[in-house]
C-alpha cells in the first residue's frame, strides 16, 4: 500500500461528492466574481449559517487543506511555509496554508480553481492555538480584507453556563452590526430562522445517518466520511439537506437488505482523531483481514441540535461547543464520547491516532486507552499526523495493523 | 554557586518540594497553577497558597505513559513530577485560559494526579465592558468553587491580596528596573532564580525576603562589558539557560518571558472595587502569544529593548510550543528589517544548552 491513497467507497452518494464539492468552490468564485462578499472563517461555528442567511459567501481555509492532501499539494505548501521560517513541530493545517497562500495561491492550474481572496475575515480568538496563528497570518496576507474579531469563551462543553452563553449572543450581534456595516447587507430574521432550521435538520439527518452504524454489518464506514463535506461548508442550507436525505435513504435501503461495506465483516473498528488526509485509503486497510472501520471521532462534531424558536442562541451555543472540539477539550466528555460509540456500534477494536498536527485531541488518549481496556475494548497507537505524511511510516502502520488485527480476530474466534 | 544574597531564593526552588510539604503539614492549603493568567490572588484570598506548578525533572519516563512527547518539555517534566509524587501537596489546579495543552493537562492532572479543585478559568480576549463583565461572572464562579473546597474569600481579603501581590511586582519592577541600567549587581543566572522562586513560596514570605534582597543589594558600579540581550520566550527554568548566555558574552538586560517580565507586567490594575481592579490587571498583560499577534508583541519588544538598551534578542522557547513557534517568523522579520540580529534556542528536554546549542550562541555573540 502506497503511503499516499484514496478510500475506497461504497456509497453511490458517496461519488456525488466530487460534484458537490466543485460546484461549493465555483460558488466562491462566482461570489467573487459578482461581488458578492467572501468571508474566510474557521469551521462549525455559527458565522456560516449568520453568512448564509444574509447571502454572503463563506470559506474555510482550513477546509481547504485536506483538499490540497488530496490533490498532494501539501508538499510544496509545507516547503514554502518552513522556508518562511514555520517550524515543523507546528501543526499540518498551519503550514499547509501558509505556505498556500504565500505559494500557489492564484496561479494557473490550482485545483478547484483555488481559493477566492477573502474580503472579510472573521479570526477566532480562542479556538485552538494553530487556528489563532492561521488567522492571524492570514490577515498579514490578506491586509484588505474587514476584519471582524469575535471573542468566544473557550470553556468545556459541560461547564457552558448561562454567562458563557449570554456573553457569545453578545459576540454573535456585534458580528451580525458588523457585517451590516461592512456589506451594507441587513439580516432579515425570517432568513436567519430558515437558515438555523435547515442547519438543525442537516444536524438530525447526520445523526440519522450516524445510527446507521449500528447496524451489523455496518452500511457505511470511515472510507465514506467525505460526506461531512457538506457538514463543514454547507451547514444552513437546502444543498445539505438534499444530499444527506439522498446519504440518509441509501444507507436505509442498504441496511434494510443487509448490505455491508465489506462481504465478511468480521472486526469493527473505531478510529480517534483527525483522519490522515492525505491517505483516507488506510481506512481500507483493515478489509483484507475483515476489519471495518465504522466509526470515528470526527464525525461526533456534528452531533448536535439548534433550537429552531431561538435561532441566535443556538448559533452562540453552536460556536460555543465548536471551541471544545479542538481547544478547551474535556478528556472527560473525549471519554464519554469515545466508551459510548464503542458501546452503540459494537466495536472490537480502537485505533488511537497519535496526531503530531493536533495535540488537543491527542492529550487523554492513554487515559482513554486505559478506560477501553477497562471495558474489554483493545487499542492500537499509531503514531502519524493528519497533515505531513513525513511524520507517517506506512511499513511501521502495517506492521502493527497487521499484529492488531490478528489478536482482534484470535480474540473474536475467527482462524487466521 | 550563587551569591549569599540569593541563598533563600535558591533554596526556595531547589527544596520546593520539601518547603510545599511543610507548608502544607503545617495546615496550609496549596493550590497549583501552570500560567500567570491564572488570578493567584483570588487564590491567595480564598486561603489558598498559590503554587507554580514546575518541571524540572532530570528525565522524563513515566510521563509518556500519560502525554505523548511532542508536547513542551515543561510540561512533559511537570507531569512526570506529579508523577512522582512532587505535588501531593496540592489542593488542585486552577488555571486561567492560555494554553490549549496546559489546560489539556489540567484535565489529566485530575484524572491521574488527584485533587479536590479543578478549575479552568474563561478569559475574554478583547478588552471591551462587556468582556469585563463576563470576565467577572468568570471570577464569581471561581469564588464559587474555592468556597465550597473551604475558600474563606471576601472582598477585603481579595484587596489585601492585590496589595501584598502589587508590592511584591513593584519591588521585582525595581530590580527590572535596574537590570535594564545595567545596575543589578547579580547575574542574569542569578535573577531567574530570585524570579522563579516567587512561583513557589507563600507571597508574605516571597516578599520579605525581596526586602531584604533590597536592602542588602550593594550599590554597585553600571556593569560593563558583554553584548546587551533581550531575551525572549515562553518558561525558562534552568538558570543555566542565561547563565550561558552571558559566560558567552552576553548581558540579559531585559526579557519577555512568562518566567520573567510578563509575570510582574504591569504591576496592579484599577478599579472602583477589589475585583475590577484584578480584572483591569488581566485586561492589561503584557500579552503572552497564547493570547495575542506577533503585531502586538512586536511594539512592545521593541519599547523592552529601548528602555534597556539591547541590541540583539535571544529567543529561548520550549520545543513544540505553538504559540510561539507561531509567531517567531513575523518577530524575527521585523527585527531582521531594523538590523536587529536573534537567534533562535529550542529547550529541549534535557534542559541544559546542549554543545550544538553551546557552539550556535558563542558563534551568535562572536558575530555581534
Amino acid at each position: 500500500m502506497e503511503k499516499s491513497t484514496k478510500s475506497k467507497k461504497r456509497l453511490e452518494t458517496s461519488r456525488e461528492l466530487p460534484l458537490i464539492i466543485a460546484q461549493y468552490y465555483q460558488e466562491c468564485h462566482e461570489a467573487k466574481a459578482r461581488g458578492i462578499p467572501v468571508g474566510w472563517m474557521p469551521p462549525m461555528n455559527g458565522g456560516i449559517e449568520l453568512f448564509y442567511a444574509m447571502g454572503l459567501q463563506p470559506v474555510f481555509p482550513e477546509n481547504w487543506s485536506p483538499v490540497c492532501a488530496a490533490f498532494g499539494l501539501t508538499g510544496r505548501n509545507f516547503e514554502v511555509a518552513e522556508n518562511m521560517g514555520y517550524s515543523r513541530d507546528l501543526c499540518g493545517y498551519l503550514r499547509n496554508i501558509i505556505g498556500y497562500v504565500h505559494g500557489m495561491m492564484g496561479e494557473a492550474g490550482n485545483p478547484l480553481g483555488g481559493l477566492p481572496e477573502p474580503d472579510i475575515m472573521l479570526p477566532p480568538l480562542g479556538g485552538c492555538a494553530p487556528v489563532m496563528k492561521i488567522f492571524q497570518a492570514l490577515m498579514r496576507r490578506f491586509p484588505g480584507a474587514k476584519v471582524f474579531k469575535a471573542d468566544m469563551p473557550q470553556v468545556a462543553i459541560e461547564d457552558i453556563r448561562r454567562h458563557h452563553i449570554d456573553y457569545a449572543i453578545s459576540e454573535m450581534k456585534r458580528l451580525i452590526a458588523f457585517l451590516t456595516e461592512a456589506t451594507g447587507r441587513r439580516l432579515d430574521e425570517d432568513r436567519l430562522r430558515e437558515t438555523v432550521v435547515l442547519s438543525d435538520r442537516a444536524c438530525e439527518l447526520w445523526d440519522e445517518i450516524m445510527a446507521f452504524r449500528r447496524c451489523i454489518p455496518t452500511p457505511i464506514a470511515a472510507s465514506d466520511i467525505g460526506i461531512m463535506f457538506v457538514m463543514v461548508t454547507r451547514q444552513g442550507t437546502q444543498i445539505a439537506v438534499d444530499y444527506l436525505t439522498k446519504v440518509r435513504d441509501e444507507l436505509k435501503e442498504r441496511a434494510a437488505r443487509g448490505a455491508g461495506v465489506i462481504e465478511n465483516e468480521r472486526v469493527r473498528l473505531f478510529w480517534d482523531n483527525i483522519p490522515l488526509w492525505y491517505n483516507m485509503g488506510i481506512f481500507n486497510y483493515f478489509e483484507k483481514q475483515g476489519g471495518v472501520v465504522v466509526a470515528e471521532t470526527y464525525s461526533a462534531a456534528w452531533s448536535l441540535r439548534l433550537d429552531t424558536g431561538n435561532p441566535l442562541e443556538a448559533l452562540a451555543l453552536k460556536t460555543l461547543m465548536s471551541y471544545p472540539l479542538v481547544s478547551c477539550v474535556s478528556i472527560k466528555k473525549r471519554k464519554e464520547m469515545v466508551l459510548k460509540a464503542c458501546r452503540d456500534y459494537a466495536i472490537d477494536g480502537t485505533i488511537l491516532h497519535r496526531n503530531r498536527s493536533c495535540v488537543p485531541i491527542t492529550l487523554g488518549q492513554m487515559d482513554i486507552k486505559r478506560e477501553l481496556e477497562a471495558i474489554g475494548v483493545p487499542s492500537l497507537i499509531i503514531d502519524a499526523d493528519h497533515m505531513d505524511g513525513r511524520n507517517f511510516s506506512m511499513a511501521q502502520f502495517q506492521t502493527r495493523a497487521d499484529a492488531f488485527m490478528e489478536m482482534l480476530l484470535h480474540k473474536k474466534g475467527f482462524s487466521l | 554557586m550563587v551569591s549569599e544574597l540569593i541563598a533563600p531564593f535558591h533554596d526556595a526552588v531547589t527544596n520546593r518540594e520539601a518547603n510545599l510539604n511543610r507548608l502544607a503539614s503545617e495546615g496550609n492549603r496549596l493550590m497549583g497553577y501552570f500560567c500567570t493568567y491564572t488570578p493567584i490572588e483570588l487564590l491567595h484570598a480564598s486561603g489558598f497558597v498559590p503554587v507554580r506548578i514546575m518541571g524540572e525533572a532530570p528525565k522524563v519516563e513515566k510521563a509518556y505513559n500519560l502525554v505523548p512527547d511532542f508536547i513542551c518539555p515543561y510540561l512533559r517534566k511537570a507531569v512526570e513530577r506529579g508523577l512522582e509524587g512532587a505535588y501531593k501537596s496540592l489542593a488542585g489546579i486552577v488555571q486561567g485560559y492560555t494554553c490549549d495543552v496546559t489546560c489539556g493537562l489540567v484535565d489529566i492532572w485530575k484524572e491521574n494526579m488527584g485533587g479536590e479543585v479543578f478549575h479552568i478559568l474563561p478569559l475574554p480576549y478583547l478588552d471591551q465592558a462587556s468582556s469585563r463583565s463576563f470576565l467577572r461572572s468568570g471570577i464569581t464562579d471561581l469564588v464559587e468553587k474555592l468556597s465550597e473546597a473551604g475558600g474563606a474569600y471576601s472582598e477585603q481579603r481579595l484587596a489585601d491580596s492585590l496589595d501584598l501581590y502589587a508590592g511584591i511586582r513593584s519591588r521585582i519592577a525595581s530590580l527590572y528596573d535596574l537590570r535594564s541600567r545595567r545596575f543589578l549587581p547579580i547575574t542574569a543566572r542569578e535573577f531567574l532564580i530570585v524570579v522563579n522562586a516567587f512561583f513557589v513560596t507563600p507571597p508574605e514570605r516571597y516578599l520579605a525576603m525581596l526586602e531584604a534582597l533590597g536592602q542588602a543589594l550593594p550599590e554597585a558600579p553600571p556593569l560593563n562589558g558583554g553584548i546587551p540581550v533581550l531575551v525572549s520566550g515562553s518558561l525558562v527554568e534552568d538558570p543555566d539557560m542565561l547563565g550561558i548566555i552571558e559566560e558567552s558574552g552576553g548581558i540579559v538586560v531585559s526579557d519577555d518571558l512568562c518566567t520573567g517580565y510578563r509575570a510582574f507586567s504591569p504591576v496592579d490594575g484599577h478599579g472602583n472595587d477589589p475585583v475590577e481592579r484584578l480584572i483591569d490587571r488581566t485586561m492589561n498583560r503584557f500579552p503572552c502569544p497564547t493570547r495575542s499577534s506577533a503585531e502586538d508583541r512586536i511594539p512592545r519588544l521593541l519599547s523592552l529593548m529601548e528602555r534597556s538598551g539591547a541590541r540583539a534578542v535571544v529567543f529561548l522557547v520550549q520545543k513544540f510550543c505553538t504559540p510561539h513557534l507561531g509567531d517567531l517568523p513575523t518577530v524575527r522579520e521585523a527585527l531582521s528589517r531594523l538590523d536587529i540580529p536573534s537567534i533562535l534556542i529550542e529547550i529541549e528536554e534535557a534542559g541544559t544548552m546542549g554543545g550544538q546549542n553551546l557552539t550556535r550562541i558563542n558563534s551568535f555573540f562572536e558575530m555581534l
